[in-house]
């Protein structure tokens, strides 16, 4: 629409939105500060912006060790991880398949991973990260393969069936999740699955699945028939065809979908907070700082908040643009 | 494509879909008729429909069904207005666009729990807001059974604003571009374009949003269980969170399932037309 001329109405609109912009990550920048303070300067009565910060709380948050003694391992662990980014990152000039070159970074990671609370004592967050990360993974994996078939097959078999298995996986949607995880739940308890990665992989997967299908459907649909069509006249089969030619060009479609499920799965608190008794992801193991009088819990509290938002916010800044256009695309569609 | 290469396609999902949402549905029907706790979890009793009377005479589950609505009259109009006029903001300037809208995404990204942790920091004593308010009013904010409800809403709006934001941005983006030339040859002001052209435009994604936001407030549960601290006193307990608190703190399974089962069929009352509606959509486009 038509831009108003006026410069004092366009100096208004900047402070409307850059009040807007502050309001948005004031709060984070609060518990930025509030994670490196010490408890009396988080729990001062008028709120303070200059203190002496400390790392302390960090250090409480992930280590049962002094912070002196994960000194060495910790270098280490920063070399290690920087190493393995270069090696990732200059993966093409490597004489080796790029395949390889990223399936050996990964398992590297998850050695180091692995080992790292072996060598010096972890606190509780750690595995608690680790038990995300697990379930996102596997959560996007299951998720994105098998929705990723069925959108291809929803956007090319045009007929009545693929319209009713929309509509009902668009019920699906608005379920409120309680009704599936209760008997998850029942059910978790008497298998003896209650409390395993696997059983709240399979309930976010579920959960996921009628979002994925009918993204992915979308951008399946914006690829116009004849370029599998030319792949099948060339002696493909349908499966060859979309693995070969599909796939590639879809990749952007499948990083969208996949934003949003890794957003689904690694913030879900509801479904871990009743499938995990003791394996607990990080946004119920942040639920336990919501009620304390302890003065070290603001502090604390502070620190697992970045630390578990850091994450998200990294993988979200640098895939920013797919993010956006999937809302925007979504949108459009209606 | 024929239909056996369809069946393998879709055969996954569908698979995933039946065993892992259409048979628990069926299960806490089933649940729903029995007398369980954590006592008896491997032999319920059956016991018909005594859950369901249970819970229609339960007065707190009429309590939270009404804050649940309350909430969703408070909060989802709010966000459509003020996505809708952030988004006529971003619409015309043409400068730092990309920095307001990746600002506007780390409320909506952040993990709920979190977000909601961090909200109410900002409003406890000796927060930024507190302070604030005390200086610039001269109002002590209490986290009572007034404000707590007030700020589930302000949370809420906090969250999915940026959300209406960009959604309307872009589709603000997509205007028909000869209405509006001809609307500017016409001198027709900001306002009547606004009136005549982009919201006819945009009501489709008003419909879209509105049906998302209602939808995600209905089941809203995360900022409630941060917000209140699972403290009854603040008188602020949402569906969900009553239908959680009867499954695991007060171990009643049976009777969360019957519960679970009427918010299903309740919210399937307010989403019936759309289903319709798309059904008939997508049998024209195929």
């Amino acid at each position: 629409m038509t831009q108003t001329k006026s410069p004092v109405a366009r100096i208004f609109i900047y402070i409307v939105l850059a009040l807007f912009t502050i309001y948005n990550i004031l709060p984070f920048g609060w518990t930025i500060m509030n994670s490196v303070k010490l408890p009396k300067d988080a729990n001062a009565r008028t709120p303070r912006f200059v203190f002496s910060p400390t790392g302390e709380n960090y250090a409480d948050l992930w280590l049962n060790v002094s912070p002196e003694k994960f000194a060495p391992y910790g270098l280490a662990l920063i070399l290690i991880v920087f190493v393995l980014i270069v090696i990732g990152l200059s993966a093409k000039r490597i004489p080796a398949p790029n395949s390889l070159v990223y399936i050996g970074c990964i398992f590297a990671g998850i050695i180091v991973a692995v080992a790292l609370p072996r060598v010096v004592n972890t606190a509780e967050f750690y595995d608690y990260l680790i038990n995300s990360v697990i379930v996102t993974v596997g959560t996007l994996c299951v998720s994105l393969s098998i929705g990723a078939l069925a959108g291809y097959g929803l956007a090319r078999f045009r007929h009545v069936v693929s319209v009713y298995i929309l509509v009902i996986a668009l019920a699906f949607r608005s379920l409120p999740s309680l009704a599936l995880v209760l008997p998850f739940y029942y059910l978790g308890q008497l298998s003896g699955l209650y409390d395993t990665h696997i059983l709240l992989i399979f309930c976010l997967v579920a959960v996921n699945q009628p979002f994925t299908i009918w993204m992915l459907r979308s951008f399946f649909m914006e690829i116009p028939r004849e370029i599998e069509e030319a792949a099948m006249i060339d002696g493909a089969g349908r499966l060859r065809s979309f693995v070969s030619v599909i796939v590639p060009i879809m990749w952007p479609g499948i990083i969208t979908t996949g934003l949003f499920t890794l957003l689904l799965a690694y913030n879900d608190f509801l479904l871990a907070r009743i499938l995990t008794q003791i394996n607990w992801t990080l946004p119920v193991g942040i639920a336990q700082f919501t009620g304390g009088e302890d003065p070290g819990h603001v502090t604390l509290a502070a620190a697992a908040s970045v630390s578990t938002t850091l994450p998200i916010l990294v993988v979200i800044i640098f895939f920013q643009k797919y993010l956006i256009r999937g809302l925007a695309s979504g949108a459009v569609k209606g | 494509m024929n239909k056996g290469s369809f069946a393998f396609f879709v055969g996954p999902s569908v698979f995933v879909m039946l065993a892992l949402m259409t048979l628990p549905l069926l299960a806490s029907i089933v649940l729903g008729l029995h007398f369980i706790t954590f006592r008896n979890l491997d032999e319920p009793l059956w016991v018909g429909l005594r859950n369901y009377e249970e819970v229609l005479g339960d007065p707190e589950f009429w309590d939270s069904l009404e804050f649940t609505i309350l909430f969703i009259i408070a909060a989802v109009p709010l966000r459509i207005v003020l996505g809708l006029m952030f988004a006529l903001l971003l619409d015309q300037i043409t400068r730092f666009r990309g920095l307001f809208i990746a600002a506007a995404l780390v409320p909506f990204v952040m993990t709920p729990v979190v977000g909601t942790l961090i909200f109410r920091d900002m409003f406890d004593r000796g927060g930024p807001y507190w302070y604030w308010m005390q200086q610039l009013f001269d109002y002590r904010m209490f986290m009572n059974s007034t404000t707590v409800p007030i700020l589930i809403v302000f949370h809420s709006i906090w969250t999915a604003t940026p959300f209406a934001m960009i959604v309307l941005f872009a589709g603000l983006q997509t205007l028909p571009q000869e209405s509006l030339e001809a609307a500017r040859v016409d001198g027709a002001t900001w306002l009547r374009q606004l009136w005549h052209i982009a919201i006819p435009h945009l009501r489709s994604l008003f419909v879209f949003i509105g049906l998302i936001s209602i939808m995600d407030a209905y089941r809203v549960f995360d900022s409630v269980f941060v917000l209140t601290q699972q403290n009854p006193i603040y008188d602020a307990e949402t569906i969900m969170y009553y239908n959680f608190q009867v499954a695991l703190s007060f171990g009643r399974l049976g009777k969360a399932n019957a519960m679970s089962v009427l918010t299903v069929l309740g919210i399937f009352v307010v989403l019936i037309p759309f289903l319709v509606i798309t059904y008939r959509d997508q049998v024209e486009e195929s």
